[in-house]
């Protein structure tokens, strides 16, 4: 009887850091080695400074002392009203409306979250014709939004396809104003934002999904799992980096992606049903030339964006470091 | 010495010759430096039509050689704020369009006052140009000129009406016979009035409303933010508005769609009698009678609410759109000249033939237009013009008013709701000050 003879052990690679490069380890000694270090880093840093620095912190400091003035004369000096701007929007029932309407839009997120998730993982479960459906997914990404937008304003028409389409086949009730109604414009514009988005979506979770270790996903359908379970207690957990990242754009994509859909859509209308912080932004800043009050609004947006968007980072760093840990 | 003689006169010749040459030199210099080559951006909404543009730019550079014109055109319900880019950013054309009135004036420093370039013999043709300059008041800084004469009534398709067993010829004039109508036109399965959202609600069908409830004096405290909108005479215009829709005059995609264009489809597709329009610069008699054929359109002034109301049998009829040189431009001179050249004779009957447009200049020639009944009967519709309500509403305040009746439609708000939305508008209006 043969006796299998275990495998030669593997030769012990010793992996180095590029810090371990004895030209940095020169650099390492001393004091003069961490000052060179320094300066190296800032170095490193300068392209990223270049650009956030003039294109994003400037006009961040910018737009905030805008906001404390009350700018409606093109060339005028303005006056000073320090908070009133934000005080006006406490009252203002545009801006309240508005910032309702994007938290009633943050109420989808969860579909947003988890409807590419499960295209995405059948697509990656080579489900027939998967290949087609990688594809077409991801087909409305590629079109411009506006374009989107015009496209959808013609399918939801009182009178567009869509409702032709529904008469036809014995749903004549279903059909109604789809971007008139109070109830159905938010959603609709909701709806069309999620189908042009969708795409972007199931690639992201392609991308994570083919990132797993299959042996594991094996291992799961060998002790029997089915599709949910292995979707939720399996990919689900894995995936979660992904899942957080997707959902750090989704939100931002919710509160700031949505201009060029409401525009080429509703402009915000029926009423304000679908007035967005955002356009209410293009509005004011460009129709009623208002930029103090714009800037204002806008900075409040910047802010709500960052904390959410803060506190899903955190939330997903921390979950990182604890399984990591784990 | 004959020869040293000979050669003096050689010289003095020859100096005077080569200073001659100079001179001439010199002159040519200075003339081709009045014309240096020059290009100018126009940004309008395409009032007209872009071959209407394109013969004006086209007589105008040929009159002006040095100057070419560079057009830029966006839709109207997004060019205030493709314009309010330009504004913020102090950049852009050298000469922009707005419509006369608070649309004007809450933009107007982003214009060059021209007074001191008006002569008589710019100015002396014009009906009128004082709706843009501040107060009204032309020794007071103007802000452009205008090139048409603009006001609102309501154009009918003559055969919808003959379907519905109306007739034409005498079409309802009180609000009451046109509630009638409507119930004639509506059971033979079409619309009354074809109808759209947007700011047209403020300037074509608001006014029309307010004549019945506001003097001239009324019209101009509503100007200056005198009148709240809780005001009783304010409050019925709103009630008026919102009747409209709840009696279903209305096609049932109003609220969702704009006016322009997708509202004047459903008048040109010939599914609606009426459709509430203007008489100059788009949406006009030539607009609608080459869509629909000139002898099937009719046309009449808004039906009658309240006949005693001292402006109710007025037209409300103002200055169109003016044209204004841009405080940034670098060619101040021949946005000028650009802006004149618009206002004057030349471009008159021009912008009549090829856009229907009613001009303000004087000397257009009325007659050159034979094939239009209802061009005809605009000509005696005009005759007696009133304040127009809708120019002078604000840019918040016009924008609040088609939200507010979008709502009203869809049966979102009440009026007191409507009138409170409109009162916060006019609060937040800085031109207005209540």
């Amino acid at each position: 009887v043969a006796v299998a003879r275990p495998p030669p052990s593997p030769p012990r690679i010793e992996v180095r850091p590029a810090t371990r490069s004895p030209r940095l380890n020169l650099l390492r000694t001393g004091r003069r080695t961490d000052d060179q270090r320094s300066w190296w880093g800032l170095l490193y840093l300068l392209p990223a400074l270049g650009l956030v620095l003039p294109f994003k912190f400037v006009p961040l400091v910018s737009g905030f002392v805008d906001s404390l003035w009350h700018l409606v004369d093109v060339g005028g000096a303005g006056q000073f009203v320090g908070f009133g701007n934000y005080a006006r929007m406490v009252g203002d029932p545009e801006v309240v409306a508005a910032f309702a309407n994007v938290g009633r839009v943050v109420l989808t997120l969860p579909v947003w979250v988890v409807s590419p998730l499960l295209v995405a993982f059948l697509i990656h479960q080579r489900t027939p014709g998967w290949r087609l459906f990688r594809a077409v997914y991801f087909l409305p990404y590629m079109i411009a939004p506006v374009i989107v937008g015009s496209i959808f304003r013609e399918i939801l028409g009182t009178s567009g396809p869509l409702n032709i389409l529904l008469r036809s086949v014995g749903l004549g009730w279903f059909a109604q104003a789809w971007l008139g109604g109070i109830n159905t414009a938010l959603l609709a514009v909701v709806g069309v934002s999620l189908w042009s988005f969708f795409g972007l979506g199931v690639i992201t979770y392609l991308a994570g999904l083919a990132s797993l270790d299959e042996s594991v996903l094996e291992a799961a359908a060998l002790d029997g799992a089915g599709f949910w379970r292995t979707l939720l207690s399996i990919v689900l957990p894995m995936l979660r980096p992904v899942v957080s990242y997707w959902a750090v754009l989704c939100l931002g994509g919710m509160f700031i992606w949505m201009f060029p859909l409401l525009f080429s859509l509703t402009q915000g209308g029926p009423g304000y049903a679908t007035m967005l912080p955002e356009y209410l932004v293009y509005l004011t800043a460009f129709q009623f030339n208002d930029r103090g009050y714009a800037t204002a609004i806008g900075i409040v947006l910047f802010a709500v964006v960052s904390l959410a968007s803060f506190w899903i980072v955190r939330e997903m760093y921390a979950s990182s470091v604890a399984r990591e840990r784990a | 010495v004959t020869r040293h003689k000979h050669l003096l006169v050689f010289a003095v010749a020859s100096v005077v010759a080569i200073s001659a040459a100079g001179a001439v030199s010199s002159a040519s210099a200075a003339d081709s430096g009045t014309h240096t080559p020059v290009t100018i951006t126009v940004f309008n909404w395409g009032q007209g039509g872009d071959q209407y543009w394109a013969d004006a730019n086209k007589a105008f550079e040929a009159k002006y050689p040095w100057i070419t014109v560079k057009a830029e055109s966006v839709p109207f319900e997004q060019y205030l704020q493709q314009e309010g880019a330009y504004i913020n950013s102090k950049s852009g054309p050298d000469v922009m369009a707005n419509n006369v009135g608070l649309e004007l004036f809450e933009r107007k420093t982003a214009y060059l006052p021209i007074n001191d370039r008006l002569t008589p013999d710019i100015t002396g043709q014009l009906t009128t140009y004082k709706w843009g300059c501040e107060n009204f008041d032309t020794t007071q800084p103007c802000y452009g000129l205008p090139q048409s004469f603009q006001g609102n009534v309501m154009y009918y398709n003559v055969k919808v009406l003959q379907a519905a067993g109306l007739d034409p010829q005498n079409p309802p004039a009180t609000w009451d016979a046109f509630n009638a109508a409507c119930d004639k036109i509506k059971a033979t399965g079409k619309a009354c009035i074809a109808m759209g959202t947007g700011s047209t609600v403020a300037y074509w069908d608001y006014p029309e409303i307010a004549r019945n409830y506001l003097d001239e004096q009324g019209i101009v405290d509503q100007f200056k933010g005198k009148i709240p909108w809780t005001d009783p005479r304010m409050v019925n215009i709103l009630k008026r508005l919102a009747e409209m829709a709840d009696k279903g005059w209305f096609q049932d995609s109003a609220s969702t769609i704009p006016m322009l264009p997708d509202g004047g489809d459903v008048f040109t597709s010939g599914n609606a009698g009426f459709i509430a329009s203007i008489v100059s610069d788009v949406f006009n008699w030539k607009q609608w009678g080459d869509a629909i054929g000139n002898d099937n359109l009719g046309v009449m002034p808004w039906p009658v609410i309240d006949a005693n109301a001292p402006l109710a049998h007025k037209f409300s009829g103002v200055e169109g759109f003016v044209h204004g040189v841009t405080s940034w431009s670098q060619h101040p001179d021949e946005a000028f000249l650009y802006v004149a050249w618009l206002a004057g004779a030349d471009n008159a009957n021009l912008f009549l033939q090829e856009a229907g447009g009613q001009p303000i200049n004087k000397a257009f020639n009325a007659s050159l237009i034979t094939n239009s009944p209802s061009f005809t009967k605009i000509q005696t519709l005009i005759k007696d013009p009133t304040l127009h309500a809708g120019v002078l509403l604000s840019g918040k305040e016009a924008d609040a008013l088609s939200r507010g009746y979008q709502q009203i439609m869809l049966k979102q708000i009440t009026v007191d709701q409507w009138v409170q939305q409109m009162q916060a508008a006019l609060v937040a209006s800085p031109e207005k000050k209540p």
